[in-house]
């Protein structure tokens, strides 16, 4: 059974089409997630599911059922941090269950079960000001877990995560997953989108690939990756990389640059020969499986987020 | 657990937990009274003294709902909208009416807690009154329309200024200038004619003087607000000016882009 899906979703500001008649169909307990760059038109799509925008066309169903009639079964968990930092983490869940309607003595039952499911039982009475940005966002998420909720759909939750709390994070998705909750997660980082079993992604409003995250690359062409990581980053050192990539692009990374070639082997001492002729030492040159970023590169020669 | 004891727990909890909102409205006005107690009245003759003083604790009094109502209000809508909240809650089944009503109840608790201690200060300061139990009950009338109208600013407010800082400030200029200007700050007799038709238009201020003149007497009040016709207009532009609150927050801040 879908518990998602969309017919030629489309979304306009002014003249600006946002969302280009988009067709998407996630099933049931699946695990999809939607990645592509900043201004793509993932958050519009998440936001129109969640009832928050209106589409300016199309038809969307949520177990059949238009977003607004199904706002019971949807969890949004929204980019921003919503919960509000002057109540504890226990007083933010209460107020939601109070919003969904359960009584006190049902609300005290579920959110001492979230709580614990998230892990932030022994810091509930804490105020969420106190709270780590892992801790804070795992408590979102726990808005989005009351019972009845079948459909989760979690926009950008690991930005501005630290590596072990966006492990934690993606360790509480995981176990999400296996309770058969459908999952809709939009991101921009291709490790988080990995996890999922169908990855979309998608650019300047279109869906432009869209399968299980081996076989998008295994489609994509891509074999090996050089990573090369530079003392500078230059144009001049972008441009002599380029001479060995694939259409001669290579993908800026925030130490350095990926080069993708057929011969990795052959292309590997040339680059440090070429480099070094031009006065730029690479400390550090290893080979890689190719990533969801290095298709989606592939796919639009842009990259999915911007390096600082 | 309904919707709208949810939502009232937790905007009063964050009423209460916000240092700037406690300052704004019960420190402030408590201060006020403090101050104009003592320095302002001391070449006021000692029979008159205590009533004078009865009418600064009900005109600071009136200030708290004012700071309460026009700025503690829109900041929290404006936080709430800021953080993302908003985009949660329209995504969950919930009415804007209930939201609505949550937000208004907790700012009347809120409201009546201000209220009280102000006027508890006032009374250890020397405020005293003169009242029957109906001037009382007419008088509590005339608070909660006072807090209703300026909810109904707040709600403006909230709605269309959309960063938190910008919202709160917004509401204590206003509540500031509007109390320095319609009496609700100074004697009503002080003010130029203008200024007194307006003190006599502004629902806050003729409300304050309503309470005045039940609680104190006509002298303290500067003229009779409970005319039919001002009582009218008291009561008609405090709906109004809420009619007008409810209406914006409920289409704006709920609206789908």
């Amino acid at each position: 059974m879908n518990a998602i899906n969309l017919e030629d979703l489309t979304k306009k500001y002014g003249d600006n089409e946002v969302l280009k008649r988009v067709n998407l169909k996630i099933e049931e307990g699946e695990f999809y997630a939607l990645m592509g760059p900043n201004g793509s038109g993932k958050t519009t799509l998440a936001s129109i599911l969640a009832s928050v925008r209106s589409p300016t066309g199309g038809k969307i169903e949520i177990y059949g059922k238009k977003p607004e009639k199904a706002k019971d079964l949807i969890g949004y968990v929204p980019q921003e941090n919503f919960s509000s930092p002057i109540l504890t983490g226990k007083e933010n869940l209460m107020y939601f269950a109070g919003l969904l309607g359960y009584s006190k003595k049902k609300a005290e039952g579920i959110v001492s079960e979230l709580l614990s499911k998230i892990g932030l039982s022994e810091d509930a009475d804490k105020r969420v000001y106190n709270y780590s940005g892992g801790m804070r966002k795992r408590l979102e998420v726990a808005t989005a877990l009351f019972p009845g909720i079948k459909i989760l759909i979690l926009d950008e939750p690991t930005t501005g995560l630290d590596p072990s709390a966006r492990r934690k994070f993606l360790g509480l998705i995981e176990e999400l997953r296996e309770k058969e909750t459908t999952i809709l997660l939009i991101t921009h980082i291709g490790a988080d989108a990995e996890l999922a079993s169908r990855v979309g992604l998608i650019d300047k409003g279109e869906i432009i690939a869209e399968d299980e995250p081996q076989k998008l690359k295994k489609t994509s062409g891509l074999k090996n990756v050089i990573n090369v990581e530079t003392m500078i980053k230059s144009e001049k050192v972008a441009k002599v990389l380029s001479r060995f990539s694939e259409k001669q692009k290579v993908l800026e990374t925030p130490v350095g640059y990926r080069v993708y070639c057929k011969d990795v082997e052959e292309a590997t001492p040339k680059i440090v020969r070429s480099l070094d002729a031009i006065g730029c030492k690479a400390t550090k040159i290893e080979t890689e499986k190719p990533s969801l970023e290095d298709v989606f590169f592939k796919l639009t020669e842009k990259m999915v987020s911007e390096v600082s | 657990m309904g919707q709208i004891t949810a939502i009232l727990g937790k905007t009063i909890r964050e009423f209460l937990r916000q240092k700037t909102i406690l300052f704004w409205t019960i420190a402030w006005p408590i201060m006020w009274v403090l101050i104009s107690s003592f320095s302002f009245t001391e070449n006021v003759p000692s029979e008159v003294v205590s009533y004078v003083r009865g009418s600064i604790a009900i005109s600071m009094m009136a200030f708290a709902l004012m700071t309460a109502g026009m700025a503690n209000l829109p900041g929290n809508i404006a936080q709430d909208r800021e953080r993302g909240l908003l985009s949660k809650l329209m995504s969950m089944p919930i009415n804007p009416w209930r939201d609505l009503v949550g937000r208004i109840l907790a700012l009347l608790a809120f409201s009546a807690l201000a209220a009280t201690l102000v006027g508890l200060v006032g009374y250890i300061c020397g405020a005293r009154f003169s009242y029957t139990l109906i001037g009382v009950c007419q008088s509590i009338v005339f608070l909660l329309l006072l807090s209703l109208a300026s909810a109904g600013i707040g709600m403006l407010i909230g709605t269309f200024i959309r960063h938190v800082h910008g919202a709160i400030m917004s509401g204590v200029g206003i509540a500031v200038v509007t109390a320095a200007i319609s009496g609700v700050m100074a004697p009503f007799s002080s003010l130029p004619w203008v200024l007194q038709q307006f003190s006599k238009i502004y629902p806050i201020s003729s409300a304050n003087s309503s309470i005045t003149y039940l609680l104190v007497g006509e002298d303290y009040a500067g003229y009779n607000p409970l005319t039919t016709t001002q009582t009218t207009l008291t009561i008609a532009i405090s709906s109004l000016v809420l009619v007008a609150g409810l209406i914006a927050y409920s289409r704006f801040c709920w609206r789908k882009e």
